[in-house]
């Protein structure tokens, strides 16, 4: 028998930290900034219930009774041809996991500079270009990678144990942020801004695909991360008000951290909120946010706490992800130490371009974006063919149930979400479609339509055969 | 700030916090009455 968690906190704490990421901290204020404020808040909420809470429901039900991998859970729920809809899946979180642990690095080291006073010295645009895609960011990608590695070595007691320290102290230092940032004068101007609704805005549908794809990327549904620590739940363990407690705890961070960035934003550089807004993740964190920190009183503190703050998010949900790919290893027969390492090597080898490369970054995060909505269509479509009934009835609803999920949710899983998934890979990709063929169509370019069909085309080739090799040997093996 | 903007950040703050806040005490009372 497999560890299991020690207790639901542990699980849920493990999970949460699973589900805050730096998406939360950087993307979310960002993403409500820039698409109407208020009235994104309410696309948002609606697609937590519609898109995030229902697929929770699915990983949670399938780590619960398959106790396996995203491969072999695949072939449980879905049939026996369908392991590389699991490999879809495991290599999406690698793909991600090989680039989330540079930004993980990014993180860490930003932290140490603002502790050692580094950071309020120079001049952020210059630090931030000195360091970005340097044999710094290698090292500091090394290091998270080291960091979360460490964790998972001990399994899901290691992963229980951290989480139990760093995610209070996570929410902790948030609030602090977010009370100090509502404190400063002129922040009220951040709370009107988001918080005033434009009910006209509803009519515009680029408000409701972008609130889609915020719960698709920072609730982690869908990911199959949920799926893999429920493998370690308790037998008698609930999986409904886990799911629910995980969405509205994931997204009640993100209004604190929207919060804590908007109003820092209003209060000490209001001419500048569009271009602060406009800067992209890594320019709204690590060239503007030390600017107006240096502004604040007592400043360099706050500062420090925003960076750990921003460094445990990271390394809490990167260790979700190794565990994901080490588990799928697992289940292939090797022991937990050795696919460990495998893992890691991996992570740090295909990891170093985005060290060393913002482009190739960028690039991964466009491609393996995309490719997490396939992976939540895959999930809907494993829970169709196992039967969405059988699957609430049997699993969801089962004892030791918390909160009864009605026939909605079948509903939700057969029919909104795929529509859900189809329709935001059509649009993410139509939005790309700019410019004459040759530079969508491009391979090479950085977000082209091109680059994410070559590089899922080579993906999907390769997982269906090496399913296929694998199905065939098994075959062999029995009638031996 | 504008009374609409106060309210709706009320009624947001109250579903996403009061909601989060209301399935872990419910979660709390739940695991309590397990053996």
């Amino acid at each position: 028998m497999s560890q299991t968690f020690s207790s639901r906190w542990g699980l849920i704490l493990a999970t949460l930290g699973m589900a805050v990421g730096t998406g939360n901290i950087w993307r979310f204020p960002r993403i409500v900034a820039t698409n109407g404020g208020g009235s994104f808040l309410v696309a948002w909420l609606v697609f937590l219930l519609a898109w995030s809470i229902p697929l929770m429901i699915v990983e949670f039900a399938f780590g619960k009774r398959g106790r396996l991998g995203t491969v072999r859970t695949f072939r449980l729920f879905a049939g026996e041809r369908a392991g590389w809809m699991g490999g879809w899946v495991a290599l999406c979180a690698a793909a991600i996991a090989f680039y989330y642990s540079v930004v993980a690095g990014w993180c860490l080291r930003y932290f140490f500079a603002s502790l050692v006073g580094e950071l309020g010295q120079a001049d952020p645009e210059a630090f931030w270009e000195s360091y970005a895609g340097s044999g710094s960011s290698f090292f500091t990608h090394a290091l998270a990678l080291v960091l979360a590695g460490s964790v998972v070595w001990f399994g899901v007691r290691g992963i229980e144990r951290v989480a139990t320290v760093l995610i209070p102290l996570l929410v902790g230092m948030v609030v602090i942020l977010a009370v100090r940032a509502v404190t400063l004068p002129g922040a009220v101007a951040g709370l009107e801004f988001l918080f005033r609704p434009d009910w006209s805005a509803l009519g515009d549908v680029n408000i409701w695909l972008q609130a889609l794809t915020q719960n698709a990327w920072d609730t982690g549904a869908g990911w199959g991360l949920i799926l893999t620590y429920a493998i370690y739940m308790r037998a008698r363990e609930d999986v409904p008000l886990n799911a629910f407690l995980i969405g509205f705890g994931n997204n009640a961070m993100s209004l604190l951290a929207g919060i804590m960035v908007l109003c820092t934003v209003f209060a000490l550089n209001p001419g500048a909120k569009d271009e602060i807004v406009g800067a992209g993740n890594e320019g709204l964190t690590f060239i503007w946010m030390p600017q107006l920190f240096a502004q604040m009183p007592a400043g360099g503190l706050f500062m420090v706490l925003f960076f750990l703050a921003l460094s445990f998010a990271a390394l809490t949900s990167l260790i979700a992800m190794i565990e994901l790919i080490t588990r799928v290893l697992l289940d292939a027969g090797f022991t937990r130490r050795k696919a460990l390492v495998m893992v890691c090597f991996a992570t740090l080898w295909f990891g170093a371009p985005s060290a060393l490369s913002l482009d190739f970054l960028h690039n991964q995060d466009w491609v393996w974006g995309i490719g997490l909505m396939v992976s939540g269509l895959f999930f809907a479509v494993a829970a169709r063919r196992f039967g969405v009934e059988k699957l609430r009835t049997e699993v969801v609803n089962a004892e030791g149930c918390d909160l009864h999920i009605g026939r909605w949710w079948n509903f939700m899983i057969s029919v909104v979400v795929p529509l859900e998934a189809v329709l935001l890979m059509v649009w993410w990709l139509w939005e790309a479609k700019v410019g004459p063929p040759d530079k969508w169509l491009d391979p090479f370019g950085v977000e082209t339509v091109g680059t994410v069909l070559v590089q899922f085309f080579i993906a999907l080739v390769g997982l269906i055969l090496l399913d296929r090799w694998l199905l065939a040997r098994r075959v062999e093996a029995r009638s031996r | 700030m504008s009374a609409t903007a106060l309210l709706f950040m009320f009624l947001v703050c109250g579903v996403v916090w009061g909601g989060f806040a209301g399935l872990l005490l419910r979660a709390v009372r739940r695991e309590g009455r397990k053996p």
